[in-house]
This record gives C-alpha cells, sequence and structure tokens, in this order.
C-alpha cells in the first residue's frame, strides 16, 4: 500500500504540476487569470480524439495537431478577449470566465454529454517492482509530462526567449524601454499558456476521458497548485502540485478515501497562513 | 381618420391577444426537470429522447382532455439549488399542471420541498434516495426505482443467489450513493454475506488507492454505487490494478454501463462486468416496451441504451393518464388519479404505494435487471424468470 500510495501521488502530483504549468506562466508574465484553462486543457483532449479515432490518423499526428490547434486559440483568445483588457485584471477574469462557460456548452453541443477518450498508446499494465500493478498509460503520461515540464524549465531558464519572459515578469516597463514588443510577448506568452494547458490535456485523456464539464476540476486542481507553489513560480507549480498528489494520496490510504480532496484544502490553507505568497511566491514590494 | 385608426389598431391587437390565449389553452402543459448540462447531461440527452416519444404517442392518442400535451423541460445541471428554482419556474411561470422527470436525487429532495409547499404534483423518475418518498408528502410520487427497492429485491438477492461470499461495497458521496450503500450493507448483514465498505469521492477521476485497499481485502464482488463517467474510470482502473476480473464488479445504477463509449473509455476490461438496469437491448417485458424501441429507431435511428428514456416515456403516460381520469388539471384531483392509477407501461402495471409510514408510500417500484457483459453481449443474470444466460466469472 506504501509503495502504491507514493508511486501514485508522484505520478497524480506531477499531472496536477502539468495542469498547472500554464497557468502559472501567464499569471507570473501577464498577471491573468484565465478562468478557461481546464476548457483548453479538454479542447485538446476533444482535438485529440477527433483525430486519432474518428478521422484514424496516428497518435502522434493527432496529439502535435491538437497542441498546434490550442496554441493558435490561445493567441486568437488572446488577441480578441485579453488584449483590450490590459490593465484592469478583472475584465479579463471575467472575460474568460464566461468563454469557459461557452466553451462548456459548446462541448456539450458539438460532441454530447458522454466521456470521450483517445485511444491509449500504451494498454495495459505494468507490475512495478513486483509490488503492484501500474496503468502503462499512466506510466507513458508520468515520462511525457516529465519531459514537458523539462522543455518548459529549459524555455524559461535556458533560452533568449525565456530572459525576455523573465525580464518582462519582473518589469514589464524596463523590459519595454528596451526594445521588447510586450504585445508580442504577451500573445505569444498566452498561446503558450493554453499549449501546455493543451498538453496536459493530450497526455492525459486517454487516462481520463473528456467530457464538456471535466475541465473545471482540472482547473480548480490547476489554481490550487499555482497559489500553493507561489503565484508564477514554476518551480512552485511542480512542488506545488507534488505537494498535492502526495498529500491527497496519504489523506485518502490512510485516513478516508471520502474526502481525498479536502487534504489539499487543508494544505493549501495551513501555507496560506504561514506563507501567504505560496511556497515559492514573491512577496510584494 | 387616426382616431379610427387607432381603434382599429386596439382592436386588432385585442384580438391578436385573444387568439393567443386560445391558442395558449389548446395545449395541457406539464414540465419535466432533469440535468441537461452538468456532469450528469446524459440523462438529459435520454430524457429529451424520452419525451419526444412520449410526447407524439400522447398526442397521437388524442392527447389530454382533448388538447396536445405540451411538455416544458427545465435544466437542473445537477445541482439542488438550480433544480428548486427551476421547478418553481415551471409552476409560476409556465403554469403547468404537474411535474415530472428528475434523476439525482440531490435535486429531487430540493424539489419536492418546493411541490409540498406549492401544491403541485410532482412524480419523480429517476431519483432513488428513498427520503423522496418517506416524507410522505401529497404531492410527491416516484415511478421509478428507490434505493431500498434496489437492494432489497435485485441486489441483495443476487449476491445470495449466486453465492457471494466477501463484497465490497464502494459509494460515491451522494444523497444516492450514500443512502443506497447504507441499504445495502443491512441487507447483505441480514443475508450473512461479509463485507467491507468505503465511500468515493463523487467527482474523483484517480481510484487507484481506493481499488488497492479493496484488492487487500479480495472481495468476490464489488458493488459499486459510482455514477456518471466516474463509473468508467472505476471499470478502467480495476483492470489496470489487476483488481478484476477475479472480482466481479456490479454498477448499481446501469446507464452508464450502456453509454455509447463505455467500451472505448473501459477497453476489455467491460468484460464480465454487471449492472443493474430496468431495460435490456432484447427483453422486454410488455407489448408498449416494443412500441417504444421501435418508436426510437424510428426517430433517433439507433436502438435505446439508457434506460432513462424509458423511465421518462413511461412517467409522462402516468402523467396523461392521471390528467385524463381527474378530467382536470386541479391538483387534488390529479393526486387523487394518480393514487388511483392503474397503467400498463413499458415496465408493467403502474400502481403506487397508498401505504403512509415509509418509503413505499406513492412509490411504484418497477421490476429491475441484473446483465452482464459476456463478449460485449449483455446477458440477463437475474432474477432467474427474466435469465438470458448464467454469470461468467
Amino acid at each position: 500500500m506504501l509503495a502504491l500510495t507514493i508511486m501514485n501521488g508522484m505520478v497524480m502530483g506531477l499531472i496536477y504540476a502539468l495542469a498547472a504549468l500554464g497557468v502559472s506562466l501567464v499569471v507570473g508574465i501577464m498577471n491573468v487569470v484565465n478562468f478557461a484553462h481546464g476548457e483548453l486543457y479538454i479542447l485538446a483532449g476533444y482535438f485529440s480524439f477527433l483525430f486519432a479515432d474518428t478521422l484514424g490518423l496516428h497518435p502522434a499526428v493527432a496529439i502535435l495537431a491538437a497542441v498546434a490547434l490550442v496554441f493558435l486559440a490561445g493567441l486568437v483568445i488572446e488577441a480578441v478577449l485579453i488584449r483590450p483588457t490590459y490593465g484592469n485584471d478583472m475584465y479579463s477574469l471575467i472575460l474568460t470566465f464566461i468563454l469557459s462557460i461557452v466553451l462548456q456548452n459548446a462541448y456539450l453541443l458539438i460532441f454530447g454529454p458522454y466521456p470521450r477518450k483517445p485511444p491509449l498508446w500504451i494498454p495495459g499494465a505494468t507490475n512495478v517492482f513486483g509490488l503492484f500493478f501500474y496503468g502503462n498509460q499512466r506510466l507513458a503520461a508520468l515520462f511525457a509530462g516529465i519531459a514537458i515540464i523539462v522543455l518548459v524549465f529549459y524555455l524559461v531558464h535556458r533560452t533568449w526567449f525565456g530572459l525576455i519572459i523573465r525580464a518582462a515578469s519582473q518589469d514589464r516597463e524596463m523590459a519595454q524601454w528596451n526594445g521588447v514588443n510586450t504585445t508580442r510577448l504577451n500573445m505569444l506568452s498566452f498561446g503558450l499558456g493554453c499549449a501546455l494547458a493543451g498538453s496536459a490535456g493530450v497526455i492525459l485523456s486517454p487516462v481520463f476521458p473528456v467530457t464538456p464539464t471535466s475541465g473545471v476540476p482540472v482547473a480548480l486542481t490547476a489554481f490550487v497548485v499555482v497559489v500553493l507553489g507561489g503565484m508564477g513560480s514554476l518551480k512552485g507549480c511542480v512542488l506545488g502540485g507534488l505537494l498535492l498528489g502526495l498529500v491527497e494520496n496519504f489523506g485518502a490510504a490512510y485516513l478516508s478515501t471520502g474526502y481525498k480532496h479536502i487534504f489539499g484544502f487543508i494544505i493549501l490553507i495551513l501555507v496560506l497562513l504561514f506563507k501567504p505568497a505560496g511556497l515559492f511566491g514573491r512577496k510584494e514590494a | 381618420m387616426r382616431k379610427w385608426s387607432v381603434v382599429i389598431g386596439v382592436c386588432v391587437l385585442g384580438l391578436l391577444c385573444a387568439s393567443g390565449a386560445v391558442l395558449a389553452e389548446d395545449t395541457i402543459k406539464v414540465g419535466v426537470v432533469g440535468p441537461r448540462t452538468g456532469a450528469a447531461a446524459a440523462t438529459g440527452t435520454a430524457f429529451q429522447e424520452g419525451i419526444k416519444i412520449a410526447t407524439d404517442y400522447v398526442n397521437a392518442h388524442g392527447g389530454v382532455l382533448g388538447k396536445k400535451l405540451e411538455i416544458i423541460f427545465e435544466d437542473t445541471a445537477g445541482a439542488p439549488d438550480v433544480a428548486a428554482s427551476g421547478f418553481e419556474r415551471l409552476v409560476t411561470r409556465d403554469k403547468v399542471a404537474m411535474v415530472l422527470g428528475e434523476s439525482h436525487s440531490s435535486s429531487a429532495l430540493a424539489e419536492i420541498e418546493v411541490a409540498n409547499r406549492l401544491k403541485i404534483p410532482f412524480i419523480v423518475s429517476e431519483a432513488w434516495a428513498d427520503p423522496i418518498t418517506a416524507k410522505n408528502y401529497k404531492y410527491v410520487f416516484r415511478a421509478g426505482p428507490s434505493n431500498s427497492g434496489v437492494v432489497n429485491q435485485t441486489i441483495a438477492k443476487w449476491v445470495v443467489t449466486e453465492k457471494f461470499k466477501k463484497a465490497y461495497i464502494v459509494a460515491e458521496n451522494s444523497d444516492w450513493g450514500l443512502g443506497i450503500a447504507a441499504l445495502t450493507k443491512k441487507a447483505l448483514d441480514q443475508a450473512g454475506v461479509a463485507y467491507e465498505s468505503m465511500v468515493t469521492e463523487q467527482k474523483s477521476q484517480d481510484h487507484y488507492t481506493e481499488l488497492t485497499k479493496i484488492k487487500e481485502y479480495n472481495p468476490d464482488v464489488i458493488l459499486a454505487f459510482v455514477y456518471g463517467t466516474g463509473l468508467h474510470y472505476f471499470v478502467a482502473q480495476a483492470g489496470e490494478v489487476q483488481l478484476t476480473p477475479k472480482a466481479i464488479i456490479l454498477d448499481g445504477a446501469g446507464p452508464p454501463s450502456i453509454w455509447p463509449d463505455f467500451w472505448k473509455n473501459v477497453g476489455n476490461y467491460g468484460d464480465k462486468e454487471c449492472f443493474v438496469s430496468s431495460m435490456h437491448e432484447k427483453v422486454e417485458l410488455t407489448k408498449l416496451a416494443t412500441q417504444f424501441r421501435e418508436a426510437y429507431v424510428k426517430d433517433f435511428g439507433k436502438q435505446p441504451s439508457d434506460y432513462k428514456s424509458r423511465s421518462i416515456f413511461d412517467t409522462i403516460l402516468i402523467a396523461a393518464d392521471a390528467i385524463n381520469r381527474a378530467k382536470s388539471t386541479d391538483a387534488e384531483k390529479l393526486v387523487q388519479a394518480l393514487e388511483d392509477t392503474h397503467l400498463l407501461v413499458t415496465r408493467g402495471v403502474v400502481q403506487f404505494g397508498k401505504q403512509a409510514g415509509g418509503p413505499e408510500y406513492h412509490q411504484w417500484m418497477p421490476p429491475m435487471l441484473v446483465i452482464q457483459w459476456q463478449n460485449k453481449e449483455q446477458v440477463v443474470i437475474y432474477p432467474p424468470d427474466a435469465a438470458t444466460g448464467k454469470m461468467v466469472r
């Protein structure tokens, strides 16, 4: 039981971190909370289902096409909905909230109420060190998730684009004076945040089939992870996700399965009480 | 001239209003409540299909009180507060004669309070929690399964018949899940079957920890009271952790096991899974059930699968019959007519219980089947008189 609890806690934690990474990136750079993040995750799941299952494309092609389309959707959303609201965070919050409701209803209309699942990459389960059986698709999701997280960290900390992102997130005005086109940066960052939501969607939808409303708990968990780790901190996002995954699984294994998500909220309250900026959050100047 | 124009205009307007009133009176309105959005939106789809077939059927057979039957569907989104306000809107805004439907026990428990306050007859179709009828409200009826009926008449007897020695009860934390789990424990205690139980979160996607606990207990049967997509997660993950097929899973609600993408979502892990249902793709209890299936195929170009489309069909027929026998839409007369109901529907003859004091009051319990997936074919395994095969382990 202990081995499974640790393993599953870490897998679920990385999954949570992956789902939250896009939120954290957008909050860090643009100070915009995208309430439709969960629906973009679902959109990628639906695209992946549509391309791989309905059109019969190779799963890898379906995944890449789905993420690319969600990235494009992100660019359009930024240009049409977010850009006119710069300077007023509340407007973007309300607009993305409305967008999430519109998207949920659109999915219901287009894809119907039933759960949809793209084909598994690797069916079956593996006996892990003779201790327990674990779904192959979950293991694949774990490795794909780690790869994407590493890629994002590399992009942010080791590339010219990452340098611009970090500069803009620290002092937008100064970055602008140094020649950074912040409008274009915002658009790309928002698109990247949406693509990360999409990546999480394509990786996880074969494990957890998507429905029109299943983005709501995804977004809620992502927001919890972001607050737990510290708004805008990618490192905090990963550690926050892992902490949440482990706490939930240990709580369910040794305390109560009926209130699994309560344990996560208890941790959140404790962190906010003793470290209001989150585990790796920046203190307000 | 201008004066005459005004007079003529007013007269035309008056005539239009009058004709509108006449048109409005050409129908008898009945409300239906159910989740068209939210996590259980699939039920709303099934309800809409059943409503279409029932309305066509009733209106083709003379309508109600010589008028057309008109159904107004109010979306409850599976949320008790939305359900209560939607119910009230149907009564106060739409002036419906009666309200039918619902599939969420939590929503139904909110709605029966409104029905009782506004004194409007309410026939529940698919919300199973016992308190819905156990409260013994005069205006509340249920033409569908109750938790105690399903447990005592079907699940507990099936567990004994199949000689299961150890059971594990898994219940989602909803009014339905917790209620049916408590009744199942009581029934298994009486039957002398050993069991363990746990509560799981209704919206949980990951069940690995729960399933590992269940595996440690090594049960013969898992009685899963988990609804919706959660059931698909549960069945697929039970297969992944190798809990099944050694243990047999019984889906204690039914419809999710026959949703269109069930097999895509659970893969081969769905084989040997059992589920409770009031409908089988081939076994039809009455002639009307055959008529329903034929009409369904004609209207939607596929076979009916979610039995909730047939439940709402039956409920609408019961309502239409009561209005016709009451010869009125007066609530008191409708209650009397409903109490005197003796009507053949797709699932048998409806007669509501009149004995006050328990959940049997104003309750009609349709017969339920236990069906097993065997190589993607539905095989009725319980009750013995309806069985089309034996359970495979």
